[in-house]
């Protein structure tokens, strides 16, 4: 190889503490280096122009840059050495300035030492490098989106609005989701029905959404640009073409179902065959199989018989229908907690215990003149059913309860001001835009507000409901007698939620809903490009949040979707496909889903690898590498910069991430906070990287203690890193162990980039203790050898 | 099957009908019950507990230590010994606390390795080859009878320890009421404490009472003719503080008590004397409609 | 196990008592005390000693805080300083001396002998060596002392 090896002054920066002559001449010396040149500013014109004339000149085939940290100037000097017709990826920096003269003023002749062998380091990386390209993908304009509630539905427009083509696939029989239920919505009382209604029309009317009603999503495969989706459309049993709602069907059906997840929550009976309220989209009716006589009993059929459209067809059997799509939402919202579980409420069990939902319906259902029950002059809200509770495990608060019993409750005193309301609450969070007021409007019509959770109720022979709280403001426990009691029941994720997370492998935070990508500045995609998350799916929130969120997965998505292309990374796994031998242990460590077996071998789905290096640490044939980081290339920097140390000299590598750990180095060096001098940071995308056998090889040849650092997990672009890395070290160390070396010589550790002081502390408590513990003996190190982690 | 019959202090002393109807009725279902020799007081965990919980570990361990040594489960007919016994185990499943408390009792020549435990009453009955076997053996119908089962508190709480069903909706031992051919009753209240428990009785009886007044207002009302439970101690409160009440002139109808292997000695046809019934305060006066 | 720290104050806990319905005893306003370090609100106080352990409050807290278990605790620091109730001493005393909680008499005798059970039960009461054993434990774990103390 024809290398050419360039040391910055960087004004100064460098040179007032390296020997820069030094460097220089050490570097001409080293194997393959053809050309050793510096300048004061690598990064002016002139260094550049520089690099560009000696690369024709002398043509080299790599270059080394020794300078300021790669974080600044690596893709400035990628893009000088391709103008001069280098590959990209046949080039490596020397951070001689944030991890060396920065933080080694103090000691020149050290600092100069250790320039040499960063120098010599990226070098004999370089030897290893090869030429990468970014692959592209071409992208499409098609989207799939999963749940038809108002979050699914606000996407779905935004999109073909845009001139997208949406498929929008709902499992219920109608589109709509909750907001489909709900009476008013809060703060601002506007009729739920009248705003969803002309959405939900839209969605049918619009040329370019493709709806599937009563369908779910069976399969998901392929990446962004190329997801394969397998849809089933379940029977409705009525042809969608003939039927024109007349609901004769219905009329003439014997069957009374009630059922608390319709639409009326169980309150009004619907029929076996039915249309699920009278905005339905699509507007059609569908036989319920559980409950038709047909279906449970071979009988009736009288449906057929009467409708006057022959639109009843109980041959239907489900269909398979396959689309590529380009990208995907999910937008599948949430369900009410089960308030059965709170047994101390009764819900279930007392007539008049009744869910949030079920209140909702009441109160359209009285408006509309046709109140389902007598719900009394006496009702409590009672507040938290479901969420805030460590005894079913939902910690997290479901930020909309307090206000819609808010809503609730005010509506129904100001329907009938002779009613006697009453929420029971542990704290009110009005915490939106006109809420505080909307509480306070609450308060003025005469809902009373009675701080204490309510205990448990217990029903009396007469049906009506006594609770038992504390008052926890004046400190007394009363017993309140009440006709009706509403249980604010929190949100959960449902399962339907759970199923497309299993299918599209998202991850879930600890509330079980969706986890996305960054809490601040990726709300709405997930670590996988190419799906995104919206709505109730993502957390509990209320409708304006919901289809804020709605709006911006359609955008995040479109910004994919408008390059037309999307260019792959090339530093992603790569399969070494006469090594392998098709276990499959690499796909079940993937937190990404990006490997699968094929034709007795694994085959890397690049656009779904993370190259994180997971699979690398545990394929036990060594068959799989991530490229431009390969263990043999780290090996060649770790074994560049064991090479020079003398007698009495210790080394600490630090394997560096570089979203976290590297920069936070490049912060102390800014900081010019001092360290050992012992240290060797070695930059990798994860620690995961860093295998089992690599640490045992460093050991052998020479480190004295390492240390992994690694971007803390939930701000890190990995999955599960910390554990793959934990779990190396531990194997690391029950070998070291074994051996008789000190196992505390490899630790690692979870870093955010403000870290400062705490990585000067790790850093150098590594080399305290290896100056504790001393050299190990060279037959210990030399046992390693035949060692297997 | 075989257990050793850990007595607690109400039952062999104050009592002792919940003995001895015990004793027949396993004597009559063919389950061994061993004598756990020199057994103390449990010692009463909300009493014991309060004062001193690490005298209240070493003696239930000693206790334990005892069945451990016949092989074989205590079984208890108390809920209080049962709280003791069974908390006691569970906190010795920590291995350094099972190491303190040895240390202790090596020194009165005793060591307890958690190879045996605590069963209560409920439990083994509940069994289905032993439930069969009871149900195999009705002799007297106990048709018309409305019964208000008293669960008690520590035999289902607290539910992370013991494990059992739901404390908030528990079933069980209605399920037995209604198998023997009673009748349970549900009334307000059905989970709140006889009010003895904590050492309540013995600092303040009144406050006891307060709860035995309730409960038995409540079951009355809902037209129960006694009431089943699974505890000595409550058995005392509900009976003796009964008595109390009526002395005290607040309580006007009382309801007699019975203890769950009572109930069913009775079912098997046994007479209501070998079964201690007469040793109650509040008469079984329902017994002549049987 | 939780710490009180993460109390909210809800007050389930004292809405779920039962022995709060005929006394002062606000288990809620015991945890609250304990928080802001007010120790004589909770320790010279009787209501401390109105609880009938019945674990109400525990199983339905939101927070999973072990109140009861708490309340057990706050009274052993009690019992150490000397809030003890004077028949709660008794009974302590009766199992220092007995091994039992409650006393055994003649009248008690009888009465087990009128159902067919020994006279004596086999508990310590036959067994000398057994009750030599348990005034070894209380000696060993320091009850007897801080019982005779507290005697006084
Ligand atoms: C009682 C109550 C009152 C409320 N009142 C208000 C209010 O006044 N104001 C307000 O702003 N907010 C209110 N909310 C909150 C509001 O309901 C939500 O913010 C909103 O409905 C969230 O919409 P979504 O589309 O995310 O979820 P959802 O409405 O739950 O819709 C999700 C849709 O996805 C479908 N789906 C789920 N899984 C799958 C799957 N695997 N495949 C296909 N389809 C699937 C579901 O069938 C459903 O149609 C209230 C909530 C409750 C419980
Ligand atoms: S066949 Fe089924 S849906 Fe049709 S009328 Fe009969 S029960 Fe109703
Ligand atoms: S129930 Fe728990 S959280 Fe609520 S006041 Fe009592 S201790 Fe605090």
């Amino acid at each position: 190889m024809r290398i050419g090896v360039y040391v910055c002054h960087c004004g100064g920066n460098i040179s007032e503490v390296v020997d820069i002559k030094e460097v220089v001449s050490f570097a001409g010396k080293l194997p393959d280096v053809v050309v050793a040149r510096d300048n004061e500013h690598m990064c002016s014109e002139i260094g550049q122009q520089m690099v560009i004339n000696n690369i024709s000149e002398h043509k080299l085939d790599g270059v080394v840059i020794a300078a300021c940290s790669p974080q600044f100037h690596e893709e400035t000097f990628r893009q000088v050495v391709s103008k001069a017709g280098l590959n990209p990826y046949m080039f490596e920096m020397a951070n001689i300035r944030e991890h060396c003269s920065w933080v080694h003023a103090s000691e020149p002749k050290i600092a100069t030492e250790k320039a040499k062998e960063l120098v010599a380091m990226a070098v004999a990386k370089l030897k290893l490098n090869e030429p990468l390209v970014k692959k592209s993908i071409s992208l499409g304009n098609r989207v799939l989106i999963i749940g038809g509630g108002i979050a699914g539905i606000q996407a779905a427009l935004d999109l073909a609005d845009s001139g997208f083509h949406v498929y929008l696939v709902e499992k219920e029989p109608s589109i709509g989701g909750h907001m489909a239920q709900l009476s008013r919505t809060f703060p601002t009382e506007d009729c739920s029905a009248c705003i969803l209604a002309p959405k939900m029309a839209d969605v049918a009317a619009h040329p370019n959404i493709t709806l599937y009603a009563y369908s779910e999503v069976k399969n998901v495969r392929g990446y962004l640009g190329n997801y394969e989706v397998t849809i089933v459309k379940k029977p409705r049993y009525v042809n969608m073409d003939k039927c024109i709602a007349c609901g004769i069907c219905a009329e003439k059906c014997p069957v009374k179902v009630i059922d608390v997840n319709d639409f009326e929550a169980g309150l009004i009976p619907r029929k076996a065959i039915y249309i699920p309220h009278e905005f339905a989209v699509p507007h059609k009716y569908v036989i319920d199989e559980k409950n038709c006589l047909y279906f449970t009993k071979g009988v009736c059929r009288v449906c057929e018989k009467f409708c006057p459209h022959k639109a009843i067809e109980f041959d239907q059997k489900s269909v398979e229908e396959t689309l590529k799509v380009d990208t995907i939402i999910v937008a599948t919202g949430y369900e009410i907690f089960d308030a059965r579980k709170k047994e101390m409420y009764g819900y279930g069990r007392f007539e008049n215990v009744l869910t949030a939902l079920q209140m909702e319906r009441i109160i359209v259902n009285i408006v509309k003149g046709n109140p389902p029950r007598d719900i009394g002059k006496r009702i409590a809200f009672i507040q938290c059913v479901g969420s805030r509770d460590e005894q079913i495990d939902r910690l997290n608060c479901s930020r909309v309860c307090c206000m819609y019993a808010i809503k609730l409750s005010q509506l129904l005193k100001r329907m009938n001001p002779e009613r006697e309301v009453c929420v029971f609450y542990i704290d009110i969070r009005a915490y939106g835009k006109g809420f505080e007021e909307y509480y306070l409007r609450a308060q003025e019509t005469g809902v009373r507000f009675i701080r204490g959770r309510v205990a448990e109720i217990y029903e009396k022979p007469d049906k009506k409901l006594v609770l038992r709280v504390e008052d926890t403001l004046t400190g007394d426990p009363y017993e309140m007698e009440f006709d009706t009691v509403e249980l604010s029941v929190g949100m959960v994720p449902g399962e339907g939620t759970n199923k497309v997370a299993e299918l599209l492998k998202i991850p879930k935070s600890p509330d079980g809903f969706l986890q996305e990508a960054h809490p601040k500045f990726r709300p709405v995609d997930t670590l996988t490009d190419g799906i995104f998350i919206c709505g109730c799916a993502q957390g509990p929130k209320d409708i304006p949040d919901t289809v804020a969120q709605a709006s911006a997965a359609a955008a995040r998505a479109i910004r994919l979707m408008n390059k037309k292309k999307y260019e792959i990374e090339p530093t992603k796994a790569m399969v070494i496909e006469n090594l392998c031998d098709g276990c499959g242990i690499c796909v079940e460590h993937c937190a990404a889903g990006a490997i699968e077996i094929s034709g007795g071998v694994a085959k890397v789905i690049e656009a779904l690898c993370r190259g994180c290096g997971r699979c690398v640490a545990y394929c036990p044939r060594e068959a799989i590498v991530v490229r431009h980081y390969t263990p043999s290339q780290i090996l060649a920097e770790i074994e560049a910069a064991l090479s020079n140390k003398q007698k009495g000299e210790s080394r600490v590598l630090v394997f560096a991430d570089y979203t976290c750990t590297y920069r936070l180095a490049d912060s102390v060096g800014t900081s010019r906070m001092p360290y050992t001098a012992s240290a060797r940071i070695i930059r990798v995308p994860s620690g995961a990287l860093v295998t089992p056998q690599l640490m045992l090889k460093a050991f052998e040849l020479g480190a004295d203690a390492i240390l992994i650092g690694e971007c803390e997990q939930k701000s890190s672009p990995f999955l599960n890193s910390v554990e793959c890395i934990s779990d190396n070290v531990e194997r690391v160390r029950k070998v070291l162990k074994e051996k008789g070396i000190e196992p505390e010589r490899v630790k690692y550790a979870e870093f955010v980039t403000v870290m400062l002081s705490r990585f000067v502390k790790e850093v150098n408590s590594l080399s305290e203790l290896t100056s504790r513990l001393g050299e190990i003996p060279a037959e210990k190190r030399k046992a390693l050898s035949t060692a297997k982690a | 099957m075989k257990y050793s019959f850990f007595l607690g202090c109400i039952a062999p002393l104050r009592y002792p009908g919940l003995e001895a109807a015990t004793r027949l009725l396993f004597k009559e279902l063919g389950i061994e019950l061993l004598d756990l020799k020199g057994a103390s007081c449990c010692p009463a965990p909300g009493v014991f507990g309060s004062f001193d919980l690490w005298n209240w570990l070493l003696v239930a361990a000693r206790n334990l230590s005892i069945a451990e040594e016949q092989n074989v489960d205590a079984m208890v007919i108390c809920n209080g010994c049962y709280a003791t016994l069974q908390e006691a185990y569970h906190l010795l499943g920590k291995p350094e606390r099972l190491e303190a408390v040895n240390k202790v009792l090596s020194q009165i020549g005793r060591n307890y390795q958690r190879r045996t435990g605590v069963k209560h009453v409920v439990e083994v009955l509940m069994q289905k080859e032993v439930w069969d076997k009871i149900l195999s053996l009705k002799k007297r119908p106990l048709g018309g009878l409305k019964i208000a089962v008293h669960y008690g508190c520590h035999y289902l709480k607290p539910s992370k320890v013991r494990g059992h069903e739901s404390p908030e909706t528990p079933y069980h031992i209605d399920n037995m009421v209604k198998d023997l051919g009673a009748e349970p009753v549900e009334y307000v209240d059905k989970l709140m404490c006889c009010g003895a428990g904590g050492g309540v009785r013995s600092g303040n009886s009144d406050e006891a009472r307060q709860f035995t007044l309730t409960k038995i207002e409540n079951a009355r009302k809902a037209g129960a003719d006694l009431i089943v439970h699974p505890c000595a101690f409550c058995h005392f409160q509900l009976d003796t503080g009964q008595q109390e009440l009526l002395d005290q002139g607040l309580l006007k109808e009382p309801l007699p008590v019975i203890l769950i292997t009572q109930l069913i000695g009775l079912a098997l046809g046994m007479k209501p004397e070998a079964l201690g019934l007469n040793l109650n305060k509040i008469p079984h006066n329902y017994l002549s409609r049987l | 196990m939780k710490t009180l720290y993460a109390c909210i104050q809800c007050g389930t806990c004292s809405g779920s008592c039962p022995a709060g319905r005929y006394t002062n005893l606000r288990t809620r306003l015991i945890v609250r005390n304990i928080q802001l370090g007010l120790r004589e609100n909770v320790l010279g106080s009787d209501d401390l000693w109105a609880c009938t352990t019945c674990y109400t409050c525990q199983e339905r807290c939101p927070r999973n805080i072990m109140i009861t278990d708490i309340v057990r605790v706050a009274r052993n620091i009690a019992f150490e300083e000397g809030h003890a109730k004077k028949p709660h001493l008794y009974v302590a005393h009766m199992f220092i001396n007995t091994g039992h909680s409650i006393k055994f008499a003649d009248e008690h005798r009888k009465l087990r002998e009128s159902v067919n059970v020994s006279s004596v039960p086999p508990t310590v009461l036959s067994y000398p060596e057994a009750m030599e054993e348990i005034s070894k434990l209380t000696e060993l774990s320091g009850f007897k002392k801080k019982v005779l103390e507290r005697e006084g």
